[in-house]
């Protein structure tokens, strides 16, 4: 809860440990936050779709930064260029963070790896945070998808890159320097950062293997240019392979996602509302919703489409029970209430009006100014509707005889020509224009009166 | 017919007529039924051979207490026994004919609600009309009216028969009138009058048939679709079957009505529409009045304005192969125009195609529909190959360019589509449906003419298609077909660059270590069938075989394929060893020395054998020596084949799978074959002395002897008598004529001294009984084949060469040879595996023992095994 104004919710986003997306509710509005997320079967809990129904605005971020490759095929393609190095003898650099799809690389790998014959080949992951990562992984199992829940019930290590590290096939090191050097054992794979190849040990290994055909380096963040982050090591010779693996929402995910949740607006950036300039045709890659979505730009101010019209405000019980509703339609009663309301952190509360201390007996003269204020009674509030023909039937009874009815738009005005008055008679209100006569102005109020009820 | 069966019979009648349920197994029903078919089949009369099935037919017919499906089978069997004049002149008489065909009978009885009853009604007088008795039968009982009216059964079954039914009567009615209409004047009265009558019943018949079709076709309720749907597949049927004048009349009476709906546009009917309008086109000469009527139904229905139902009449011309000039060449227009609009690539000029149909179809393509729209038009491009040049539009050339902008769409590479329509690229993008037929169509297009210019383009298109990510495993595998394909469009390859193979030798390479093992398999078997293409010409002029000119041979290959063998799926471990197989053939052929890495191979290929758990990998090794003796231009000189033959043999016959088993005996053949090659006849006017002779028979004596001891020493002979045994009567069944076809070679020219020179080792003891078992047959004095010795002499012979061991029997071959009556052997492993049990009198035996067992107090109702066989 921030400052008692909003709520602010994670939900599972479904693409990877860690990530999510938020509802940022008031009690009577609805803000989704969509960031990266993922409908594809990884390993984290799938995505809450259903949270998401009923937004006033849902904030559109984190769509796939390669709306053209397929996930599954670039792991595949992964795989098989993995392989193909190791066969041949090289070794495989796979620049990439310490954790989210490294995990599901791991597990691909694991299954991989009896089927391409690489049962001997050493997998290393060398980060700072390597053991921390593949541990806390193991931990989190309430994050996790139902089969991986499923088998910590049983109990095991609900990914497989448990079984990798004991038996040996996959380890891991906080860096290159100490027990890697000696254990450091060739062909192999290593896993480790940072992707953009600036900084990070990819480094030393960009400059060990980079002159050597046949070692590969293959890249699998999206978030990053291939050819940028090779630039400062050419000439290469070493083969590069770009295979982004972004399990991000693409756009006909998105599309259905929106059909489904049925945001009243949607708000996202200017980029997902038109085509990429290089594909001008595709126009499946590209949000069309109807009513469009708002778009926005880098540092630009949006005013969302909604204003805040309600607020929700509490009642003590004992004041709750002082009021005295009168039924003014069934099922519908209204009250009037005297009470002081109470506003702190964005909460309103109504607390019944504190009551004068009573006076204590003093053999003092009181002081005029000592003297509390008199808290007058409210007057009462009138409601309902004056019936034309009865109130000018009671008029006649009254001997006002001469009356003239003239309707308007917002209902009638009755002139009292012999006494030189005006009664206008509206929906919400009635007013008497009536000149120096204040018992007649009496008198015809009291008759109005007479048709409404007084709560 | 078998005595016993004879006997037996009228019990079985007994037993059907009494049962008031339906039997346990309603298919002892239909067999019986069948094996009374098969009695009439042969010229036998059904009453004649068993009387008591007219007491069957009389006391279902008048006591309907009898189960639907004895009821149903009642009807059947009236109709088999009707069908021959004399039986309908018996079921006449005795009144069980008017009694069983009438509805009103079943209707009354409150059966004929049963589908079973009425399948059994149609089919049973189905057969009974196959003469003018019959018909006038059919007639006179007013049976006409029912089957109109179950055209339209409930059910779909029994509308289907009555279809074919229908059909059946106008067919038979058009027979009996023209053999009326041929009636000559030498014909006596009664015979004419005969002859007249008949005329005038089919007449009827046809009349109201054909108004009962007519009617049927201008229903107004689009509610009865499927019954229109029903009519006009009966039309067609008719169209296709009867001859002239009914098909005039045919005709004459359903044109209106076939204008009417063709003019209606009811894109439902479309294709059975087209079709009646193709059979009745195909069915007229031009000379036929009708003709151009139908020939402007054709028109109409291939000019319509809606572009799914134009496609499909164009392509279902086009599959009816009829020839008309314009009609083909405006057929091949409208299914290349969706190729034409997608990609932008002008096939179709200006002027040939209605400006509104082009129109209407872009419009068309830019919703869903427009997947099958283009596949129809790429599935029919095998079609548009064939057709003459003038009924093309364009050159072939141009529609492989157009479906390679197609391709290139697929993968949202638009810059050769420029001019396409940009509302089907989003559809079309990624569509593995359209990839997949577009590759169908390209590999069909490779033998059009001219277009070896293309090569090179399709060649580098099919490797972005190899190196794609995204390909799915069925269209990386079309992919390779097509490769495969236009690779043998060309005997000059030198348009291939290096970077294209280079980019070839990645893909492949890559896919060999795809995650998914359709990819794989399809990779190794690509490698294969590569291999078997035959030689082109590279840049340089020499002849190379395509796979070293593109992929650099063997060197390249075999390790991949070796690699391959390792595979954790089955199905790539033996297209692996299929695809080393073809790869190898070559080298064999010529006798090359083995190089290391084939022993490697054969190595591995034995571990295989012997231990993969998997039939289809052990199946491929057994082929792969199968193919590398027969294609080895001298197998006795490769040691290492004569090596390891025995090992194959022995592996095999110790093998569980059949099919493995059955490839081993085709090895053996092979072996057996080049033991004993066909010798050349010999001169019928040869002369030759006694002396010369003696000598002659001696040396083949002596040379088969020789041949024969080969045989034992690679395990041939041993693993044939062991396989005699096999418990897989088709594997028993190749072993014995294999062992027929060496007897016949062997044991004339051995003299009995030759015997025990060729002893044989078998394994194991079972043999022995089997083979004990065997000659046991042969004490029976029935058996046919003089040269059967008896069983307990030979068995003794057998146990006495029992080896000291115990754990295998020596015996001599030529002895067993002759002692096995092969010949009674090969006659019952002919005959099915079940061929006693299902025998006729098994099967009337089956129908008493189930109708004891249901009378039997104590079985309990519900517990019987209920049987449904469709």
């Amino acid at each position: 809860e921030l400052f008692g104004a909003v709520q602010i919710s994670p939900l599972s986003s479904g693409y990877s440990l860690g990530s999510s997306n938020w509802i940022i509710q008031s009690h009577h509005e609805k803000v989704s936050y969509v960031s990266g997320s993922s409908l594809l079967t990884t390993h984290p809990q799938p995505m809450d779709q259903s949270s998401l129904k009923n937004s006033d605005v849902l904030i559109l971020t984190g769509l796939t930064q390669m709306p053209t490759a397929n996930p599954d095929g670039m792991l595949g393609e992964f795989c098989s260029n993995l392989a193909m190095t190791i066969r041949a003898g090289g070794n495989v650099l796979v620049p990439c963070y310490s954790s989210g799809v490294i995990y599901d690389l791991l597990e691909c790998l694991y299954q991989f790896i009896e089927s391409a014959s690489l049962g001997t080949t050493p997998f290393y992951f060398i980060s700072p945070v390597a053991n921390s990562s593949l541990e806390f992984s193991q931990i989190f199992a309430e994050w996790l998808c139902h089969n991986k829940q499923t088998k910590v019930y049983l109990p095991e290590p609900p990914f497989p890159h448990a079984e990798l590290i004991q038996t040996n096939k996959l380890k891991h090191y906080p860096s290159i320097h100490g027990d890697f050097s000696s254990e450091f054992r060739q062909p192999c794979v290593v896993f480790t950062g940072h992707p953009s190849l600036r900084f990070g040990d990819v480094v030393h290994f960009m400059e060990l293997w980079g002159k050597s055909n046949l070692n590969t380096v293959i890249f699998t963040e999206p978030d990053f240019s291939y050819l940028d982050a090779l630039a400062p090591y050419q000439p290469l010779a070493m083969k590069c392979v770009y295979c982004p693996i972004d399990t991000r929402l693409n756009f006909h995910q998105v599309s259905k996602l929106l059909k489904e949740v049925q945001p009243l607006n949607v708000v996202c950036p200017e980029q997902y509302t038109q085509p990429p300039v290089t594909q001008s045709h595709r126009s499946d890659l590209m949000l069309e919703l109807q009513p469009p979505p708002m778009p926005y730009r880098r540092c630009s101010v949006l005013s969302l489409p909604f204003r805040r019209r309600y607020e929700r405000v509490y009642i003590l019980p004992e004041l709750a029970n002082s009021l005295v509703p009168s039924e003014v339609k069934a099922g519908v009663s209204v009250a009037t209430v005297s009470a002081v309301l109470h506003s702190k952190d964005n909460k309103h509360t109504l607390q019944s009006v504190p009551k004068p201390p009573p006076v204590a007996p003093s053999k003092k003269r009181k002081r005029v100014i000592e003297e509390p204020p008199v808290t007058l009674s409210p007057k009462p509030l009138l409601s309902g509707a004056v019936p034309l023909e009865a109130f000018l039937a009671t008029l006649q009874k009254q001997g006002i005889t001469e009356v003239k009815v003239e309707e308007t738009a917002e209902g009638h005005i009755l002139h009292l020509q012999a006494e030189d008055t005006l009664i206008q008679l509206e929906e919400d209100g009635t007013h008497i224009v009536c000149d120096n006569n204040e018992p007649l102005r009496t008198t015809l109020r009291d008759l109005v009166l007479r048709f409404l009820q007084k709560l | 017919m078998d005595r016993e069966c004879v006997l037996i019979l009228p019990r079985v009648c007994e037993v059907l007529a009494a049962s008031g349920s339906s039997l346990p197994d309603d298919t002892s029903l239909e067999k019986l039924l069948d094996w009374f078919t098969t009695i009439t089949q042969t010229g036998v009369s059904l009453l004649e051979a068993c009387p008591c099935l007219l007491d069957l037919l009389s006391n279902v017919a008048f006591n309907s207490t009898s189960g639907p499906s004895i009821l149903s089978f009642t009807l059947k069997l009236a109709g088999l026994i009707g069908a021959s004049e004399d039986g309908f002149k018996v079921l006449e008489e005795c009144s069980v004919l008017g009694l069983v065909f009438d509805p009103r009978h079943w209707q009354e009885a409150g059966l004929w609600e049963d589908p079973c009853l009425r399948i059994g009604w149609i089919q049973g007088l189905k057969t009974i009309l196959q003469h003018s008795k019959a018909l006038r039968f059919f007639v006179q009982a007013g049976l006409i009216e029912p089957l109109l009216h179950l055209q339209t059964d409930s059910s779909l079954f029994v509308a289907s028969a009555a279809n074919q039914m229908l059909a059946h009567v106008l067919l038979l009615c058009e027979s009996l009138s023209s053999v009326g209409c041929n009636g000559t004047k030498e014909r006596d009265l009664e015979q004419s009058s005969l002859s007249m009558e008949t005329n005038q019943n089919c007449s009827g018949v046809i009349t109201k048939a054909l108004e009962y079709l007519n009617k049927c076709l201008v229903l107004k309720e689009t509610s009865q679709l499927s019954q229109r749907q029903q009519i006009l597949k009966l039309l067609t049927q008719l169209l296709v079957q009867v001859r002239t004048p009914l098909l005039d009349k045919l005709l004459l009476t359903v044109i209106d009505s076939v204008e009417e709906l063709v003019t209606k546009s009811c894109s439902q009917l479309t294709l059975p529409l087209m079709d009646v309008v193709l059979a009745a086109n195909s069915r007229l000469s031009d000379d036929h009045d009708p003709k151009q009527r139908i020939g402007r139904l054709l028109s109409l229905m291939l000019s319509r304005n809606n572009p799914v139902d134009v496609i499909q009449a164009a392509a279902a011309w086009l599959r009816s192969r009829q020839y008309d000039p314009v009609h083909t060449a405006h057929c091949a227009r409208v299914l290349l125009l969706p190729l034409d609009i997608v990609t932008g690539i002008s096939l179709l000029d200006e002027n040939s195609t209605a400006e509104e149909l082009r129109i209407l179809m872009t419009e068309q393509l830019k919703s869903k529909t427009c997947f099958s729209m283009i596949c129809v038009c790429l599935t029919n491009i095998p079609q548009i190959t064939l057709l003459a040049p003038d009924c093309l539009p364009c050159p072939q050339r141009r529609i492989v360019s157009a479906v390679l902008s197609l391709l290139k769409l697929c993968c949202g590479d638009t810059s050769s589509s420029s001019a396409g329509c940009v509302g089907v690229f989003r559809f079309v993008t990624g569509s593995s449906k359209v990839q997949k037929c577009s590759m169908e169509a390209l590999s069909a297009l490779s033998k059009s003419p001219e277009v070896e210019i293309l090569l090179p383009e399709v060649f580098k298109l099919l490797t972005e298609y190899l190196n794609r990510p995204s390909s799915d495993p069925s269209v990386l595998q079309k992919s390779y077909q097509a490769l495969i394909n236009w690779i043998g469009v060309s005997t000059d390859l030198s348009c291939i660059t290096g970077l294209l193979r280079e980019d070839l030798i990645q893909a492949v390479r890559k896919r060999a270590c795809d995650m998914r093992w359709e990819a794989r398999d399809s990779t190794v078997e690509f490698l294969g069938h590569l291999a078997e293409v035959q030689s082109c010409r590279t840049s340089a002029g020499e002849e190379r075989e395509p796979s070293n000119s593109l992929l650099g041979g063997c060197s390249f290959t075999v390790p991949l394929l070796k690699e391959a063998l390792q595979d954790l799926e089955s199905y790539v471990r033996a297209s692996s060893i299929s695809a080393l197989g073809q790869t190898l053939t070559l080298s064999w052929q010529q006798g090359a020395a083995l190089t290391q890495s084939q022993v490697e191979i054969v190595t591995r290929l034995q571990e295989i054998l012997s231990q993969d758990s998997e039939g289809f990998a052990r199946r491929a090794v057994v082929k792969y020596f199968i193919a590398w003796f027969s294609s080895c231009s001298s197998p006795t000189s490769c040691s290492l084949l004569v090596q390891s033959v025995p090992t194959v043999l022995s592996q095999g016959v110790a093998d569980l799978d059949w099919e493995v088993k059955l490839h081993t005996l085709e090895l053996a053949e092979l072996l057996l074959d080049q033991a004993f090659p066909n010798p050349a006849p010999p001169h019928p006017y040869a002369v030759m002395s006694d002396q010369s002779h003696r000598s002659h028979t001696q040396d083949k004596e002596s040379e088969l002897l020789s041949s024969l001891n080969s045989l034992v020493d690679r395990g041939v002979i041993s693993a044939l008598f062991c396989f005699l045994v096999d418990c897989d009567r088709p594997v028993a069944l190749k072993a014995c004529q294999l062992l027929l076809k060496l007897r016949h070679t062997v044991c004339p020219l051995m003299v009995s001294a030759a015997d025990t020179r060729v002893p044989c080792e078998l394994p194991g003891w079972s043999w022995v009984h089997e083979i004990k078992k065997i000659q046991g047959v042969n004490k029976d004095p029935h058996t046919q084949g003089g040269s059967h010795i008896g069983s307990e002499a030979h068995g003794e012979a057998v146990e006495e060469s029992t080896s000291a061991e115990g754990d295998s029997v020596c015996v001599s071959v030529c002895e067993v040879l002759r002692s096995l009556d092969l010949d009674e052997r090969l006659s019952i492993l002919t005959q099915s595996s079940d061929h006693i049990y299902n025998s006729p009198l098994s099967l009337l035996q089956d129908i008493i023992t189930a109708s004891t067992a249901n009378s039997h107090p104590n079985s309990e109702p519900g517990q019987e095994v209920i049987v449904d066989c469709y």
